[in-house]
């Protein structure tokens, strides 16, 4: 699960990631430079967004014909780790993995209907929500032939969960299923929690009633394999899977491209398209789309103005991209000096104009963030207070905490990725803001990804940008719970608040829909009021361009298989 | 010769081993965890743990070394962490192959464009042509190739649709051409310098002057004497050039989209991939010292006069 | 290179070496192109050194109601997306480019590497064997690699170590004010600096320690350093200025890759590299920049490219003068 996207958002190229990250389906648009494959593909693919709205399908008017079957579409995208699904953790691997397998349920595009049968037809939660039972389909095969049934999800999530499998994600995503643990410890080789009822009915078992649950089944760690395939072939076996995804692998040469083919064992409609190529090699998206090697591309900032020019040619092409469900932020380690002190957060919240960073620097691409939660995420709520810019105010909160003199003020040093993506704009922005209206000067410290993440899990970073959070479900919790309760492992910066750990903790429990989200929204009202970080800004509006002959290309807030609807009208 | 052949071989090998040993040390020097960056930053410590411990992190460094250095003898270079579960070699291996492939090209550029011209301006010695050749030479030299590739791109593919924008279509395709131009280019430079002086050089000589003065052709005396002797010292300009090329065109390739082997090895630094590196290093040292070896060996055959000690 | 043998005259010459050099001097400047590139050279860094004197703005100040701009009489090369005037970020980038070719040539080329290569070519045996060796190992990495390693590694512990004394010590500013960039980009380049020099020296050493003068000093007795300061090393001094008029061009290059990947000098300090790796997106908008926005792309770009053009025109020059017999 990619929580941490590299700041993108911070980016002079924002607007392409976000497209990525929508679902356009080029994580390598000039935004990502191939050398920033480790942060970048993180960055650029959500792993489960929820998508609260519809899809907003691309302008395109289908013709008057009906779709048509074959051609090949292209695209950009990045090199990725893996396409092994149970050794999925990043979203550029993710997004080829979804087309080529599937599992029980998958995310749906619907806001009353989160999560879809994908290859279960239906389930039911039984006793009191720690047993659910799926249906598979009827005649479902894998893309060889062979049929697919409850024994083999059965030996699928155990050898996700198999320490051999090395899945670092298994426990995460399964571990909730009795006896999985076990598995992974290396102390059993099957896990009682999951019965094969007859071929066609499956029955998890998990320890506590957990809502959420479902919503792991959705991630590639839960996907079924074919036994025989896997076993048969060895480590190699992901050259040539056998799947059951609406396509199949046909050809993956590492750094160069990947080759999808139609599935026509899928169990539903079969894709129109041939073929999808992914380039993986990079390059000049736009340029590439101009030439029309590739057939969509987000539009990087640099591009935002020629692009929006209602003379260029390229603005027939132009398509916007709802926005992901992401915060950027700049964070503070609230048990270091100067940011032990509310007073000097709010007064660096207070000073800093988003609103005209916004306006000039991203070309209004990025909506100023003043809370926590994204509008159009449940639980969002518009009647948060947000620290707005306030150059007066500030000065006086400064004045108020215990650093207001210069002198004696400890030095800061803001640490932000300095490799993959681009170099933090934003950072340097906000940072000449709080000298301009606060005098106050500090240092930013530019590292590698590799050690931005260590010197973060370690807690060594006393102000960090360049990161977002993206939604891992749609829930509160996964912004207010994970990211400020005072023990929860991705709270940075160690903000502790004993009414924020009450709130949260009543709302594990909570049953009352409406009442769990007032918890959530009285925490994140105390957590914006003590500027536990300084958010920036909210996933983005972005926009892509789609070729005229790509027809039904959706793009969406969360990544889905989208290829086995697309047709090319040419 | 035959024992400095054999002296500079068994060399090799200590140098192989003290290169991957300077990596393993930079490895374990540098910050940043090749176990907490695959498992991402919602890692607890216990998984971390057991990630280094099944990488084989947590053994002292001699150990890791000499367990290494078995396995490469062996033939087995490991596992790319990146990469999970892939052998290094797999990785590694197409993308030298692409690198090579683009310099080669490039090279190819360079003598065709370079070798000509250079012999062309050492001719028109004294002449407003020969300064002319040599400055726009220097010129196209001196621009650095964060000009050169988007220029390139913007006019032959963006404007003018002649060839593909960007990417990696193999060695006769259309899209190795404006990369083999970029790096091809200012190498033709350097051999217009080279060739030019070697020229100038030549043409002095009493040999030249007699075939003239013998009433040979000026076609004959430019091409059996004058241009093939200049070439000789060409042959060493041109290794260097091969050698320095392995390490692969960085920027280019990150610009055109290219696979190539130096992208890859930049990539590993970032991702902290030791495997890859190392193996990489390995083999680029090991083909730098081949080469150079070649290279002294060929100028040997060339030019009887040169001895190897 | 054919090495330049010590003729007599040369040994003779070395009291009024003052004349020797006055006379290359009259040469050089006879080569117009190159005397023009010299003074390109001299204008570009003084541009640099006085930086602080002639800017027009401050280089880290935004004006986020002017960005990216075209050249204007209050901005003269336009202003970037941040609203920063360009023409006083290429200033100090410049600053940036001098002080990081000077720094890594006076302790990488010229300090080792010279020391280094009289040492080994003097004394040969072991002590050369494994000199040679070990740059033989270093050498054998692709250059920029090495030095991006280097880089990535060195940095943090570095950065690390200056706030320590910072902090112990009270003295301010050594991260503020770059000396830390300085030094690991200093470090991280050794290697691309160190070994053809010492090369270099110590093939004219192996040539010149036989030279009859210089036997002739052995035998009468006089101490190895003296010999090697000041009877070897002033005849390899020609060698040397060529050897670094080519190689300050590498540098300033090297400098711009290692910041364009972010790893060179740390934001908001100015450098060339800095700007280009901001502007293009790190390569990725690069074709858009220079269609949309040149200017931002070639302001700072047009500065390397003279920078380069110019050392190697002075180079040359240097090279014909200096060593009239290498081709």
């Amino acid at each position: 699960m990619r929580r941490i996207i590299i700041g993108m958002a911070l980016s002079l190229v924002v607007v392409a990631a976000v497209a990525c990250s929508g679902g356009s389906g080029s994580p390598t648009e000039a935004a990502a430079p191939p050398t920033s494959t480790p942060p970048s593909a993180r960055a650029t693919q959500p792993a489960i967004a929820p998508d609260l709205q519809d899809d907003s399908k691309s302008d395109v008017s289908a013709g008057a014909s009906g779709p048509t079957q074959g051609g090949i579409f292209n695209t950009l995208w990045s090199d990725p780790p893996t396409l092994d699904p149970h050794l999925v953790t990043d979203g550029t691997s993710y997004g080829i993995v979804i087309e080529v397998f599937s599992g029980l349920v998958r995310l749906g595009s619907d806001t009353s209907n989160p999560f879809e049968p994908d290859l279960a037809e239906s389930w039911s939660v039984l006793e009191g929500g720690t047993v659910y039972e799926f249906k598979l389909r009827n005649g479902l095969t894998f893309s060889n032939g062979d049929p697919v049934t409850a024994q083999d999800f059965k030996w699928s999530f155990e050898r996700a969960a198999h320490p051999d499998t090395a899945s670092t994600v298994a426990e995460e995503f399964l571990g909730d299923i009795v006896g999985i643990h076990d598995i992974v410890e290396g102390n059993a080789t099957t896990a009682e929690g999951i019965e094969v009822v007859d071929e066609r009915t499956l029955r998890l078992t998990i320890d506590a009633p957990k809502a959420y649950f479902i919503a792991k089944l959705t991630y590639p760690t839960a996907f079924v394999l074919n036994k025989n395939n896997v076993e048969s072939l060895g480590r190699n076996w992901v050259d040539e899977p056998v799947s059951t995804g609406p396509f199949t692998l046909k050809e993956y040469r590492i750094g160069q491209r990947i080759r999808l083919a139609r599935n026509d064992n899928f169990w539903d409609r079969p894709a129109y398209l041939d073929e999808v190529v992914f380039n993986l090699a990079g390059g000049v998206a736009m340029a590439m789309y101009e030439n029309d090697e590739i057939d969509v591309t987000g539009v990087g900032l640099a591009d935002l103005e020629r692009v929006q020019d209602p003379t260029e040619e390229l603005n027939k092409d132009l398509v916007e991209v709802p926005p992901n469900f992401a915060v950027s932020y700049v964070g503070f380690n609230i048990n270091e000096a100067p940011f032990d002190d509310a007073n000097f957060r709010q007064a660096l919240n207070h000073a800093v104009d988003k609103q005209l960073i916004a306006d000039q620097v991203f070309s209004n691409l990025v909506k100023p963030a003043y809370g926590i939660i994204p509008p159009g995420f449940p639980g969002f709520s518009a009647d948060i207070q947000g620290l707005e810019f306030d150059p007066e105010l500030a000065q006086d909160l400064l004045n108020q905490s215990s650093y207001a003199d210069a002198g004696s003020r400890p030095r800061i040093v803001l640490t932000v990725p300095g490799t993959g993506g681009s170099p933090g704009l934003t950072t340097e922005v906000v940072a000449d803001m709080w000298r301009q209206n606060l005098g106050i000067e500090i240092e930013i410290q530019q590292v590698e990804w590799a050690t931005y993440i260590q010197d973060l899990h370690r807690g060594r970073l006393q102000a960090w940008s360049g990161l977002s959070w993206q939604a891992d479900y749609p829930d509160p919790q996964t912004f207010i719970d994970v990211l400020f309760r005072s023990t929860s492992a991705i709270n940075y910066g160690g903000y502790a608040n004993s009414q924020v750990d009450e709130y949260v903790v009543n709302a594990q429990t909570e049953q009352d829909a409406t009442k769990r989200v007032q918890y959530y929204n009285d925490a994140e009202q105390i957590v914006v009021s003590e500027a536990a970080w300084l958010p920036l800004w909210w996933g983005v509006d972005s926009k892509a361009l789609v070729k005229p002959w790509v027809q039904d290309y959706a793009f969406s807030s969360l990544t889905i298989a989208k290829f086995k609807d697309v047709w090319l009208d040419k | 010769m035959l024992a400095y052949i054999v002296r500079r071989l068994l060399w090799t090998p200590v140098l192989l081993a003290l290169a991957a040993f300077f990596v393993f040390f930079m490895g374990t020097f540098a910050p940043g965890d090749p176990a907490e960056l695959r498992l991402g930053n919602r890692a607890t410590p216990e998984r971390i743990e057991r990630e280094r411990e099944r990488l084989g992190l947590d053994d002292p460094i001699p150990v890791r070394y000499f367990r290494y250095v078995g396995d490469v003898l062996k033939g087995d270079f490991g596992d790319s962490y990146h990469y999970q579960g892939r052998p290094v070699l797999e990785i590694i291996a197409p993308r030298l192959w692409v690198s090579m492939q683009l310099n080669i090209a490039a090279l190819i550029v360079a003598i065709c464009i370079g070798l000509p011209l250079g012999f062309y301006a050492a001719k028109k010695q004294g002449t407003g042509r020969d300064p002319a050749i040599v400055i726009s030479m220097l010129i196209l030299y001196a621009m650095p190739v964060f000009f050169t590739a988007p220029f390139l791109i913007l006019f032959f593919a963006v404007k003018l649709h002649w060839v593909p924008a960007s990417g990696w279509g193999g060695f006769f395709s259309l899209q190795i051409i404006l990369p083999a131009l970029t790096i091809g280019i200012p190498g033709a430079a350097v051999f217009v310098r080279h060739m030019r002086a070697s020229t100038l050089e030549v043409i002095g000589q009493e040999y030249v002057r007699t075939a003239h003065a013998k009433g040979m052709s000026n076609f004959v005396v430019n091409y059996r004497h004058v241009a093939r002797n200049a070439l000789l010292p060409i042959l060493t300009i041109m290794g260097f050039t091969l050698a320095g090329m392995f390490g692969g065109s960085l920027i280019v390739e990150l610009i055109y989209g290219i696979p190539g082997a130096g992208r890859l090895s930049l990539d590993a630094i970032f991702q902290r991939d030791f495997p890859v590196l190392t193996a990489f290093v390995l083999l680029g040292a090991g083909m730098l010292v081949l080469a150079n070896l070649v290279i002294d060996v060929a100028y040997t055959i060339v030019d009887p006069r040169i001895r190897l000690q | 290179m054919t090495s330049t043998t010590p003729t007599s005259s040369i040994v003779q010459d070395l009291p009024k070496s003052r004349g020797h050099w006055r006379n290359i001097w009259a040469n050089f400047r006879r080569r117009r192109l190159a005397f023009v590139s010299l003074i390109l050279i001299s204008f570009i860094y003084l541009l640099g050194i006085f930086a602080p004197v002639i800017q027009t703005h401050d280089y880290q100040e935004t004006n986020l109601r002017e960005t990216q701009q075209g050249p204007s009489t209050d901005h003269w090369f336009g202003t970037d997306r941040a609203g920063r005037d360009l023409y006083t970020r290429v200033v100090w980038g410049i600053q940036t480019t001098v002080i990081i070719t000077i720094t890594s040539f006076v302790t990488g080329s010229l300090f080792l590497g010279v020391s280094i290569g009289l040492v080994a070519g003097y004394f040969r045996g072991w002590i050369d064997a494994v000199i040679m060796r070990v740059g033989e190992v270093i050498s054998a990495f692709p250059d920029i690699l090495l030095i991006i390693l280097l880089a990535a590694t060195l940095r943090p512990r570095i950065t690390e170590f200056a706030r320590d004394v910072e902090d112990s010590t009270g003295i301010s500013g050594l991260v503020s004010s770059g000396i830390v960039d300085y030094v690991v980009i200093g470090i991280a380049l050794l290697p691309l600096s160190w070994f053809g020099m010492m090369r270099l020296v110590r093939g004219q050493v192996l040539v010149l320690r036989d030279a009859e003068y210089v036997q002739a000093a052995r035998a009468m007795g006089t101490s190895t350093p003296r010999i090697l300061f000041r009877h070897i090393l002033p005849n390899v001094v020609s060698p040397i200025i060529v050897s670094v008029s080519f190689g300050i061009g590498a540098i300033a290059l090297s400098e711009v890759v290692l910041s364009f990947f972010g790893l060179g000098v740390q934001p908001p300090r100015p450098s060339l590299g800095v700007m280009i790796g901001e502007v293009t997106a790190r390569g990725g908008a690069s074709v858009s920049v220079l269609r949309d926005h040149p200017e931002q792309l070639l302001a700072p770009i047009i500065v390397v490219w003279l920078l380069i053009f110019s050392w190697n025109i002075v180079g040359d020059a240097l090279n014909d003068v200096l060593n009239p017999r290498a081709r």
